[in-house]
């Protein structure tokens, strides 16, 4: 059974495949803003390298050296026509993409681009930032709250994205603790003993996942699209396929809901907590003497909201290797609905709390770049019909290793494993293999192509097939 | 359960607060913490940087004969002021203002560079912040000769009890605010020895040049010193302020530089000073060279015609088209084979593309890169086989590839200078 599903996933992946071209997901804004190349501050885009988590640690600014004057020293020095153009970025994603429908079928998709995005980014003060992210869509696919279903329509809003990120040390030393300059930003310590960066206030629609070991939000692959498939003589389309995410930071239960009068299902593969593609809330991280981060705060997600606290441990920088490990703890007070223990399809009135806890970490070594996770979930509060009926633990498993094998391309390889939890009749564990060759002919510029396969025996019923 | 747990976070941080305040290293220099004018000694500044290179000769702190000659000139002229036992209790110094130093003071003196304390003893309380804080020092650079001022250096070091020579890997709290500055924004490229062994280094620009400099190496790229030599700290200063453009192609508008090491020149001049002050410290070289000499930069001749076609010959004899081509683009018939010294290729400069010069395309910038050479790549010092005023010539060619040099006389001298200010 094993051989000849790894033979059906060789013969998969010899067919279809992903073509890609996508602006790389750096923000050329900073490029501008402080006239360097994009590989000053990442390994390849959207990855950081550790420079790179400095700026961003300092609101968007070089490490020590925050431009005196914040945006009214950049207008009173370059100008307000090259202040605002600096401000602003633009990123097209698009392409050709194939979906294999079974073993015998594929569908083609073209969408040049199938996404757009304008950011508006950079420091107003030393001390404070802000990031934008606005987002079109020309056939995104979304769940109707009104109509009660998923439906594919052109969309444009606020991205995953915006916030406001403050450094607070100037108001942790008015209320007394020591602080000294660094830079131009206010950190709190003293030189030789105890320093602390920040803390640093996130607040808006935020995804804290960045400052993790596995940014989930700054990876090489990024997620493929949910699909959803219209079957003839029904009203409305049906969930045909599930979009390849990490699940490591995926929902994992089938079977629940996001809310009541909605009834909007929380796919399994839902990115939620602490990875999220952006929910309202406030996020307060400090970096502590340069080799510990802490971050706790709260995000808002469905009809409750989460409280999570991390730490991450750094190894500084020597003969080119690094190593930082992170430790993840969350908990979501009624962030999800339990079905209707009467009727599985509709949401009942419970909503269930969520534990989730894991590790994730980092490693780099010359060209090579390898960071994973691993997320435990647990439910709570099922109601007792349920709980014969419904697995209430899951777990996933992300590894993801990119290999610069020259200075323009970047080969990478993700290993995907979900052990799904919820409905019993509906749950499957899902295991899936990513690889993607990706060519930079500019360094903000990238075709790419990736394949995904899914290394479990092909189930016509399964939306988790790639 | 929301309301316990909003009064959990709210106590965590009170005493997140508390601890941050009472848990802090004692007061010191360093951090700007001890009070002048109550316990004298110095405020906690570099040295500016016409005095940053004034290193004193390890030999000099343990000389017995220096340390002699020194006792005599400080009983004659310091212990007024700075007292007999070093204390800083002389009679003239009890009711000064800004109270003299006390040598005794050993965390005072760990903390107290060399080059910054020859910098007070040549020119005393003249400089700021001291004079605007009343400091009566009087400046010795007119009375005392350099080795007398280092004579008295080390005897004033004896009175804090320490053996050796006073450098910063004897007192690593010398140099602890660089550190930090280092730490956070040096690191990830320069490694945390300083030799160029950062996790960027592999992926800025893989297996080929340039890499982040190896800080411990005796090779610098850009400098105002003989080829062979370290750079000045002004130099540093330079390479650090300016940053350092780079080849790789972003396609955006409005980029200039092209930088591959940022500009930091943001950063307060100060700290600027105190984070090269680590750098020297992680190379013994710096202390160890001796005096430095700087290869000046005389005035740019006039661009005449004449010396373009002189130019252009230099450029030829000189063999500059073997590695950046007849045309200037770097694709000269050298070109692919170049490596630098640690044997990664590296390729030759586009003389076309002026913004790309990696040490900068102002005439000075050029001129020094030609005379000093770029140690550590393939790019040679051609102060000694140039004339100077050949040098002027020479520069001109690969001023004029950059300026597009299709003028004559006066009209060229108008373009070659408003394309100069507009550099600067």
């Amino acid at each position: 059974m094993l051989i000849r599903s790894i033979i059906f996933a060789a013969l998969l992946a010899a067919t279809i495949g992903y073509v890609q071209v996508q602006t790389a997901a750096a923000v050329p804004a900073f490029a501008r803003q402080y006239d360097v190349q994009c590989n000053a501050c990442h390994t390849r885009p959207p990855r950081l390298n550790r420079f790179g988590e400095q700026f961003h640690m300092m609101g968007f600014q070089m490490p020590s050296a925050a431009r005196p004057g914040g945006i009214v020293g950049s207008v009173k020095e370059d100008g307000p026509v090259k202040t605002l153009i600096d401000s602003l970025a633009l990123r097209i994603v698009g392409g050709l993409f194939e979906y294999s429908e079974s073993p015998r079928v594929t569908e083609a998709k073209f969408e040049p681009p199938h996404e757009v995005e304008l950011f508006i980014t950079r420091p107003l003060t030393p001390d404070l930032s802000v990031y934008v992210e606005l987002e079109y869509e020309p056939k995104a696919v979304k769940f109707s709250r009104d109509r009660g279903f998923f439906e594919t329509k052109h969309e444009f809003g606020l991205g995953k994205e915006a916030f406001f990120m403050w450094n607070m040390g100037r108001l942790i030393g008015a209320l007394g603790a020591p602080t000294m300059e660094m830079g131009g930003q206010t950190m709190v310590g003293r030189h030789g003993g105890f320093t602390m960066h920040g803390p640093m206030l996130m607040a808006g629609k935020i995804d804290p996942n960045t400052n993790f070991s596995y940014p989930t939000n700054r990876q090489m692959l990024e997620a493929t699209e949910l699909e959803v498939e219209k079957e003839p003589g029904k009203e409305h389309g049906e969930v045909h396929r599930l979009p390849v995410v990490p699940y490591t930071f995926a929902s994992k239960f089938f079977g629940l809901f996001k809310n009541r009068h909605e009834r909007e299902p929380q796919l399994v593969t839902d990115q939620v907590m602490y990875n999220t593609t952006g929910a309202p809330g406030a996020d307060l991280h400090a970096m502590i003497n340069d080799v510990v981060l802490t971050q706790v705060g709260f995000l808002s997600e469905n009809e409750g909201f989460n409280t999570y606290g991390m730490l991450r441990f750094d190894m500084l920088d020597r003969e080119e290797l690094t190593f930082n490990v992170s430790v993840l703890l969350n908990w979501g007070f009624g962030v999800v609905r339990a079905p209707d223990p009467d009727d599985r399809d509709h949401p009942g009135a419970t909503r269930l709390d969520r534990l989730r806890y894991g590790v994730a970490a980092n490693v780099r070594w010359k060209a090579l770049d390898v960071y994973g996770a691993l997320i435990f979930d647990r439910l709570y509060g099922l109601p007792g019909r349920l709980r014969r009926e419904f697995d209430r633990d899951a777990a996933g498993l992300t590894l993801q290793v990119d290999y610069l094998a020259h200075e323009k391309v970047l080969l990478s390889g993700r290993f995907d494993q979900l052990w799904a939890g919820g409905l019993r009749d509906d749950k499957r564990d899902g295991t899936v293999f990513s690889a993607q060759v990706k060519f930079y002919p500019w360094q903000n510029i990238a075709f790419f192509v990736r394949d995904s396969v899914n290394l479990r025996a092909f189930r016509e019923d399964n939306a988790l097939r790639s | 359960m929301r309301g316990k747990t909003f009064a959990f976070l709210a106590l965590a941080s009170v005493l997140l607060v508390i601890g941050l305040w009472v848990a802090h290293p004692p007061a010191s220099r360093a951090n700007g913490e001890k009070d002048e004018k109550d316990k004298g000694g110095h405020a906690h500044v570099p040295a500016p940087l016409e005095y940053a290179d004034a290193h004193v000769p390890l030999a000099v702190w343990t000389d017995p004969a220096m340390i002699a000659r020194g006792k005599e000139i400080y009983t004659v002229r310091c212990a007024v002021c700075h007292g007999d036992a070093g204390d800083g209790k002389g009679p003239a110094g009890v009711a000064l203002p800004l109270k003299p130093s006390d040598f005794r003071d050993k965390a005072g003196m760990a903390e107290m560079r060399d080059n910054y304390w020859f910098w007070r003893v040549s020119e005393g309380g003249t400089g700021e912040p001291f004079k605007s804080k009343g400091s009566a020092m009087p400046p010795w650079k007119g009375e005392l000769s350099v080795q007398d001022r280092w004579a008295v250096m080390a005897y004033q070091h004896t009175f804090s009890g320490h053996q050796g020579p006073h450098v910063p890997w004897e007192h690593p709290e010398s140099v602890v605010v660089g550190r930090d500055i280092y730490v956070m924004a040096c690191l990830p490229c320069h490694g945390v020895d300083g030799k160029g062994d950062g996790t960027v280094a592999a992926t800025l620009s893989p297996r080929r040049a340039p890499q982040p400099r190896d800080l411990t190496s005796a090779e610098f790229k850009f400098r105002s010193t003989p080829s062979g030599q370290l750079p000045t700290t002004g130099d540093l200063f330079r390479t650090l302020t300016e940053g350092v453009r780079g080849p790789g192609g972003v396609m955006t508008i409005g980029l200039r530089g092209y930088r591959i090491m940022p500009s930091f020149r943001y950063m307060p001049e100060e700290q600027r000073l105190e984070v090269i002050e680590y750098v020297k410290s992680l190379n013994r070289a710096f202390r160890e060279r001796g005096e430095v000499k700087i290869v000046g930069v005389p005035t740019p001749p006039p661009v005449t015609p004449e010396r373009i076609a002189r130019g252009k010959k230099l450029y030829a004899d000189a063999e500059c088209l073997a590695c950046h081509g007849e045309r200037g683009r770097g694709d000269g018939p050298s070109a692919p084979t170049l490596k630098d010294n640690r044997e990664l290729s590296i390729a030759a400069t586009d003389l076309t593309r002026p913004e790309r010069f990696k040490s900068g395309s102002r005439l000075e910038d050029v001129y020094r890169t030609l005379v000093t050479g770029l140690a550590g790549t393939p790019m040679p010092s051609y102060g000694d086989s140039l004339a100077g005023s050949d040098v002027g010539s020479g520069l001109l060619p690969p001023v004029a590839i950059a300026r597009r040099p299709a003028c004559r006389g006066r009209r060229c001298q108008m373009r070659t200078a408003s394309r100069h200010k507009e550099d600067e």
